[in-house]
């Protein structure tokens, strides 16, 4: 549908009151909840995601285009919920202790978001015992933490310890990233994943999902 | 007077490479103590900079232990710091951020570098650390970048999106910034001291290049230039990240002994700035250097030497130390770089 295709384009060029507009217009026209989500928002963010990865867009363009979206996923989500749509997973995500720095991590939750995960973000400077009584509290799927500091990035071994002596951490996956961050540090500290990008982070949460052996929780969507 | 930095910084040779790891918050090891405490205590902090001296032996000095937060404080912006022993560093959180956006630029405060903040307490170090080492070694304030600082005084992911919705805002922010910028370096160089300018929230990791120009690289020029004026030779400018893709606005900013990170394209700053008759600091990535051992270290800067083709501006750095890196691999770091003299 052309309007589908329009939809994708206005949230890729972060036109927020536009995309509200469109959403509220094909949702009067009969259009499903799910099909506007799946054809407009999550073909949209796809755009987005790899137009960021080759350099296109940057960071300013990305906020815009995920302002959009949640202008959308405002409207959206009532409609959702009444027709019993489920995210693809839920994923808790927050920064580690002792680190301010959120911009990484809230890329990621855009783009997972964009793709059709439900995010519980945990915000910045985040202790163990926080993300402790979050799993419990929500019971994720994935545990994303993020560090941009070569001292914080420790406190993510400190935090997966911490989910371990819980007991959860069979319960859910960690996925870890951020600007020091690699593969070889994801492994020595027992991390399930490592993405370099928001974009490899989306693959990555989707390659774990596949792989997990235990039911998602779906029953809900969040801001 | 340590003549090897000042060589490198006209790209001509002496007897090794300078050696400029990028110790911060580690400082406040050197002493045993946590950055909380040590950013906000004279004495220890002069103490702290004297041992890093002592200890490392690095080619120059830096003032400056939780960089970027000192002149957004000193505007009105919350800095969060850390109790008992956590050696957490002390930054602004986004709630911490002094404007909120519909205000006035016109309406926030000009801090004053002799009382404002911790403004005065870092140039009371510099003075005590001069004091100490006289001319032995260059002393330099750490002062933010017009966008860094900017970035600090609204909130990151808030000044990012204003690019695009309010960009004659985010001039006049950083036009601002540039204020606040120039009165604080001037009051390190009226104590002797040089200063260097931290400007990652502008990397093109986060902002394009067109931005870049767009942005910041007139308030930048602008600022070098002032700093030139008030008797400055070389004014290092610093930008994490792969830089790569604005080499020729970083070159044109005037900066002398800009930043190579690890991501970046080394060749493509050997040749670069070899044409340029500009000095480049190539950073190792520090990410491991508590797990690695000294031997792995000393590895890693002979082959990080090697990318270097003699280029008589090139230093050797560090990405950010890790509060608590083992002193034996800052030290295994520079014995390497007094081997390779030796092998060429």
């Amino acid at each position: 549908m052309n309007e589908l295709h329009e939809l994708a384009q206005l949230l890729e060029q972060g036109q927020r009151q536009r995309v509200a507009a469109l959403t509220q217009e094909l949702l009067g026209k009969g259009v499903g909840p799910q099909t506007i989500l799946n054809e407009g928002l999550i073909a949209g963010m796809a755009v987005v995601g790899e137009k960021m990865r080759g350099g296109e867009m940057y960071l300013p363009e990305v906020l815009q285009a995920a302002s959009a979206m949640h202008a959308s996923l405002g409207i959206l989500k009532p409609h959702l919920l009444r027709a019993g749509a489920k995210p693809l997973g839920r994923i808790l995500m927050g920064t580690v202790k002792g680190d301010m720095h959120d911009i990484g991590k809230n890329l990621v939750g855009i783009m997972l978001q964009g793709a059709g995960f439900e995010i519980v973000d945990l915000g910045l400077n985040v202790p163990p015992q926080k993300f402790i009584e979050a799993i419990n509290a929500h019971s994720p799927s994935i545990v994303g933490m993020s560090a941009m500091l070569t001292t914080t990035m420790l406190n993510m071994k400190t935090t997966i310890d911490a989910i371990a002596a819980a007991g959860l951490r069979s319960n859910v996956k960690v996925i870890v990233g951020g600007a020091p961050v690699s593969q070889k540090f994801a492994d020595e500290i027992g991390a399930d994943g490592y993405a370099r990008d928001a974009v490899l982070a989306v693959d990555k949460v989707k390659q774990l999902l596949d792989t997990a052996a235990w039911s998602m929780p779906t029953e809900r969507l969040t801001d | 007077m340590n003549r090897r930095l000042e060589q490198a910084l006209n790209c001509r040779s002496s007897d090794r490479f300078p050696f400029l790891p990028a110790i911060y918050e580690h400082k406040a090891w050197f002493v045993g103590e946590t950055p909380s405490r040590v950013c906000r205590d004279v004495g220890l902090f002069t103490t702290a900079v004297l041992a890093e001296y002592e200890r490392v032996q690095p080619d120059a000095l830096t003032i400056g232990l939780d960089v970027y937060n000192v002149e957004a404080e000193a505007v009105g912006c919350r800095v969060t710091y850390y109790g008992g022993d956590d050696t957490s560093i002390p930054a602004v959180a986004p709630e911490g951020a002094v404007f909120q956006g519909s205000e006035d630029v016109a309406s926030l405060k000009m801090p004053d570098p002799k009382k404002d903040g911790r403004m005065p307490l870092n140039l009371e170090v510099a003075r005590n650390v001069t004091r100490v080492l006289g001319r032995e070694v260059p002393i330099r304030g750490a002062v933010s970048g017009p966008f860094s600082m900017a970035a600090h005084l609204v909130g990151p992911e808030h000044l990012f999106m204003l690019t695009v919705t309010h960009p004659a805002l985010v001039k006049d922010l950083i036009a601002f910034s540039s204020e606040v910028i120039k009165r604080y370096g001037r009051a390190f160089i009226e104590l002797g001291c040089g200063v260097v300018i931290f400007d990652s929230q502008a990397s093109p990791e986060l902002l394009s290049p067109q931005m870049y120009r767009d942005f910041v690289l007139a308030p930048t020029q602008s600022i070098i230039n002032h700093f030139q004026q008030c008797g400055l030779l070389h004014v290092p400018l610093i930008i994490g990240g792969n830089t790569t893709k604005i080499l020729d606005s970083y070159l044109e900013t005037g900066g002398n002994n800009i930043l190579c990170d690890a991501r970046a394209e080394v060749q493509q700053f050997v040749e670069r700035c070899s044409k340029a008759r500009r000095a480049f600091r190539r950073n190792m990535d520090s990410a491991d250097f508590l797990q690695r051992t000294p031997e792995e270290l000393h590895q890693r800067a002979l082959r990080t030497l090697e990318e270097s083709r003699d280029y008589a501006g090139f230093i050797l750095g560090t990405g950010v130390v890790p509060y608590g890196t083992p002193l034996a691999n800052l030290v295994a770091i520079r014995e390497a770089l007094q081997e390779h003299k030796h092998s060429e």
